[in-house]
């Protein structure tokens, strides 16, 4: 057991989720031409007037209400100055006293314990642009501005200190990634940005009240990368008190190539951000009724759908917990129910098609589950052919493979390949006399007594019928032939 | 003087649109005032004669054809010159934007074009309209009409003398603090700043966001009520704009019994400052005018007018600080050839573009926003500010209108400072977000004017106007009368 304790806390940065920017009517879409998605307003020519997105308020709202926080009904808004490029009026639109959001929780799994984390608040801001240093690999003696990001809308949450391990963390981010994905008030995309998060860490001795010295880590754009680069300050900072030495409060950059961090700054020169009211945006309460709609409006979250999973669909506590461990998964499973002849029948061998052949389909191909070449119907077909013995699972298997190589639907590959089922009892018979008549040596066994020489005969039947014989109707067949 | 120039707008405007007098014939005669009236008076920086004219030529031929007359069909205006039109060059009379195109049109200008009106050029101004001379543009500085030695006031100075010299029949300025009504006053014609949140600052550029707003100036009180009632009115892309819906100012303007029922409330603190005696002899005259008329004169008291200036210096100065941020030199404006790191092209940019006073503005406003100095200045003065609108508002319980000289001196000359209390009773209304309104009262003994200001309660402005057009009709100041430069 280590001497000291790990002390974590996470401000996480969220694009929400809206047709248009915060404070004007530019697109949000990401991707497009540099400044193509720019205006008077995000660009800050003189006379231009931010006006805030209704949407933006509603999505933090949302995501409030789906963490038990305190929604605070008066919404003010306040100028956070700093100089820098990216940020074209030189303050950044925030929210300082009061955030929309106060005191929420949210609780996390880890090695089967349950713990809930508090979460001091969750505010409004703009994002900023984008600097460019380089194009492709050349390095540029000049920068470039993009102001497409700019005045996007960004949620910060702030949790409190109460992280205790990478994994604390990891389980953190990655439950709260998927509540905000089932509320849709942020993609969370990280690869683009959508989703980034500053960790502060530090550790102390077990049984020290006060904290020790915090390292910040800026800009961290993976959930692993959190984790490893947690893990490496924690030994990092055990290491500097073990020999003695003194940890300085410091902002430091996460190397992920390198694994390690670097010191980016000390804290020392700490900005004045010389925050106050924005008076271009009035102040204005949220209505009661706006509030109660939102709440209205908030889709099933994960915990409660695995639990309707499991009750409703029979479904295991582990199958339950993957098909509900993205909102996208959770759809797909039950777009496919919903397709299906008999829901409660197809409720297992669905959850299992996705969690093994699909799942590792997907990510073998590295797309989500919303882009599958298999629609969540032709995967309900599959499952019915299945059901209702068209064709036998082994076949399924291959004729899952064309599925997804070629986005066809079951019915037309079995028909096209002649991979439907033989059930015809005539047929097999047929099958059943020719394999007797290739394998006496086995017919000679089974009738010494050796039951289990049947699966030899069992095996050639498939073999010549090319898998598609109705197993069952095999086996009663050659025990009636062989019995005779 | 051409008497086209002299007329009344909406009887200009009724004879363009029956096609009595010719547009052309309008802005033909407003470019020769100005080419007469301009090289002493300095009140434009930018002049657009070719296009004004091919403008009026196409007013006239579209009126030929019987198409609909606009409110303002033809009619000359300026603009000061920090409100964005469209493809046209806005400086703010800084340096810093020398070579800045406005890419879009401000919603009063929007209005203005939509209502038929013509653009005939840019009104000088204090830089980024920071200061009461107009001395602080970086390009010129405008004169006094009436003494050509003396301020014509700012910020707005240039709209203020281009209107009383005759050049345009009105003018559209913006008030701050006292920029549309203290060079007004000064320049002996009619000044309105409206109800913070009545005229959208979209496309503005922005001093103080907070006390912000366009307004007018004209020679009578219909013509800024005209004016007004063409660019008031609820704009989506000004958050501070209030929905009020539209409404004709100039109704019911010359109702004579208007001050019969009125109650008038005279500042005790008046008397605390030290006032111009010409000035305080006319103001009485206007008072006991008034009384005439059957109005009430009451005393109110106000104690905190005493904090005006101080609190408007530190909360205009820290939105000043904020708004300005914004010219650095890295999208548009002046960027400094000297730079050597980002710091260093931020700081040169802005040192070598940026006047002084607005150099001065920016660092009492980044001290007073410092974490060390918030709650001590900038708290304080939005708590002062909250006392003194509770005082006003307490006053309105006790009169109709608060009445007081529009400035306690007369202009003075170049490079010579006024007192720093002159125009308290303009600033009150920035700081509460009220109307206010200054009209010519009288000539002094030096052949200068000097005016009154009705301050009224917040969207009292329909009624302002009809206060302020009663005053007109008694003052004795004659409004036809045009200084000779």
């Amino acid at each position: 057991m280590s001497k000291y304790e790990t002390v974590v806390g996470l401000e996480v940065h969220m694009q929400i989720n809206t047709k248009s920017k915060v404070f004007c009517e530019c697109s949000t879409q990401f991707g497009a031409e540099p400044n193509a998605n720019t205006c008077v307003v995000c660009t800050s020519q003189p006379g231009a007037i931010p006006i805030l997105n209704k949407k933006a308020v509603e999505a933090i709202v949302k995501t409030g209400l789906a963490l038990d926080f305190t929604i605070n009904k008066q919404c003010t808004f306040a100028r956070k100055q700093y100089f820098y490029p990216d940020v074209p009026k030189n303050y950044q639109i925030t929210q300082s006293e009061p955030p929309l959001c106060s005191k929420g929780k949210l609780t996390i799994n880890v090695d089967g314990k349950e713990k809930v984390i508090n979460i001091t608040r969750i505010h409004l801001e703009e994002d900023a642009g984008k600097l460019v240093h380089e194009i492709g690999s050349r390095k540029l003696d000049y920068s470039l501005l993009d102001l497409n990001r700019a005045s996007v809308g960004l949620m910060e949450l702030v949790t409190e200190p109460e992280l205790s391990s990478p994994q604390e963390a990891l389980s953190f981010l990655t439950e709260l990634k998927n509540i905000v994905e089932y509320l849709d008030t942020s993609e969370c995309n990280m690869e683009e940005g959508k989703m980034r998060c500053d960790v502060n860490i530090s550790i102390r001795p077990v049984d020290q009240k006060e904290l020790g010295t915090r390292v910040e880590i800026k800009n961290m754009n993976s959930i692993s990368g959190v984790r490893d680069a947690i893990a490496y300050e924690v030994e990092r900072q055990t290491e500097v008190l073990e020999s003695g030495g003194k940890l300085i409060q410091e902002t430091r950059l996460w190397e992920a190539e390198e694994g390690i961090t670097k010191s980016m700054r000390t804290k020392e020169g700490a900005l004045d951000y010389r925050y106050f009211p924005e008076p271009d945006l009035v102040p204005f309460d949220l209505s009661d009724s706006f509030i109660e709609e939102l709440r209205k409006q908030l889709p099933e979250l994960p915990k409660i759908k695995k639990q309707r999973f499991i009750n409703d669909y029979g479904l295991s506590e582990y199958d339950a917990d993957y098909l509900t461990s993205t909102r996208m998964i959770a759809d797909y499973y039950e777009e496919t129910l919903n397709a299906s002849q008999d829901k409660k029948a197809a409720a297992k061998p669905v959850a299992n098609w996705i969690s093994t052949e699909l799942n590792a389909k997907l990510n073998a191909s590295k797309i989500d589950i919303s882009e599958s070449p298999v629609s969540s119907r032709n995967l309900a077909k599959l499952v019915s052919l299945i059901l209702n013995g068209g064709i036998s699972g082994k076949i399924a298997k291959t004729v899952f493979e064309e599925m997804y190589e070629k986005s066809l639907d079951p019915e037309s590959i079995v028909k096209e390949k002649g991979l439907a089922q033989i059930s015809d009892e005539s047929e097999i018979m047929k099958i059943c006399d020719e394999a007797i008549a290739e394998n006496p040596k086995a017919v000679a066994e089974f009738k010494a007594g050796k039951e289990r020489a049947i699966g030899a005969i069992v095996g050639l039947v498939m073999k010549k019928s090319k898998g598609q014989a109705n197993p069952q109707l095999v086996n009663k067949i050659l025990l009636e032939k062989l019995k005779a | 003087m051409n008497e086209i120039l002299k007329m009344k707008v909406k009887e200009l405007k009724t004879k363009i649109c029956s096609d009595e007098i010719k547009s052309e014939d309008v802005i033909k005669a407003c470019f020769e005032r100005i080419r007469k009236a301009e090289p002493k008076v300095k009140a434009f920086l930018k002049l657009n004669e070719d296009h004004s004219l091919k403008q009026a030529e196409e007013v006239d031929n579209k009126l030929k054809s019987g198409a609909k007359c606009g409110l303002l069909e033809g009619v000359p205006i300026g603009i000061k010159d920090n409100i964005m039109v469209k493809d046209e060059s806005m400086t703010s009379a800084s340096k810093y934007l020398e070579n800045y195109v406005s890419p879009y049109n401000a919603t009063v200008i929007e209005k203005l074009k939509d209502a038929g009106a013509i653009f005939v050029g840019r009104t000088n101004m204090d830089e980024f309209a920071m200061g009461g001379s107009t001395e602080t543009s970086a390009y010129q500085k405008t004169a006094n009409p009436w003494d050509i030695e003396r301020i014509p006031g700012g910020s707005s100075g240039g709209s203020a003398a281009a209107v009383a010299s005759g050049m345009v029949p009105f003018a559209l300025g913006s008030d701050t603090g006292g920029s549309i009504r203290q060079p007004s006053g000064f320049c002996g014609i009619v000044g309105y700043k409206p109800s913070y949140g009545l005229i959208s600052r979209y496309g503005a550029c922005a001093l103080a966001s907070s006390f912000d707003q366009i307004g007018t100036f004209a020679k009578n009180v219909t013509d800024a009520a005209l004016l007004t009632s063409v660019i008031a009115g609820k704009d989506y892309r000004d958050p501070v704009c209030e929905p009020n819906e539209w409404i004709d100012y100039t109704n019911d303007i010359d109702n004579p019994d208007t001050l019969k029922t009125l109650k008038i409330g005279v500042p005790k603190q008046l008397f605390d400052y030290k006032t111009d005696s010409e000035i305080s002899k006319y103001f009485n005259d206007a008072v006991n005018k008034i009384k005439l008329e059957g109005a009430e004169v009451v005393e109110i008291d106000v104690p905190a007018y005493k904090y005006v200036p101080a609190l408007y210096k530190v909360i205009m100065c820290a939105e000043v600080s904020a708004n300005i941020a914004t010219f650095d030199g890295i999208r548009y404006g002046y960027r400094s050839p000297n730079g050597i790191s980002l710091n260093d092209e931020y700081a040169k940019s802005r040192a070598e573009s940026l006047g002084y006073e607005v150099k001065k503005r920016i660092l009492f406003g980044t001290y007073v926003l410092g974490a060390k100095n918030y709650h001590r200045c900038y708290h304080q003065a939005q708590k002062v500010r909250t006392l003194l609108i509770n005082q006003i508002i307490d006053a309105y319980k006790k009169c109709d209108f608060i009445f007081s000289p529009t400035t306690l001196q007369m202009p003075v000359k170049f490079g010579e400072m006024l007192p720093e209390e002159c125009d308290i009773f303009l600033i009150a209304a920035n700081l509460a977000g009220l109307p206010g309104i200054t009209v010519p009262c009288s000539f002094t003994s030096t052949g200068m004017p000097m005016g009154v200001h009705f301050m009224g309660s917040r969207f009292s402005d329909a009624k302002l106007f009809k206060v302020a057009r009663s005053f007109e009709k008694i003052s004795g100041f004659d409004t036809s009368k045009y200084p000779i430069v």
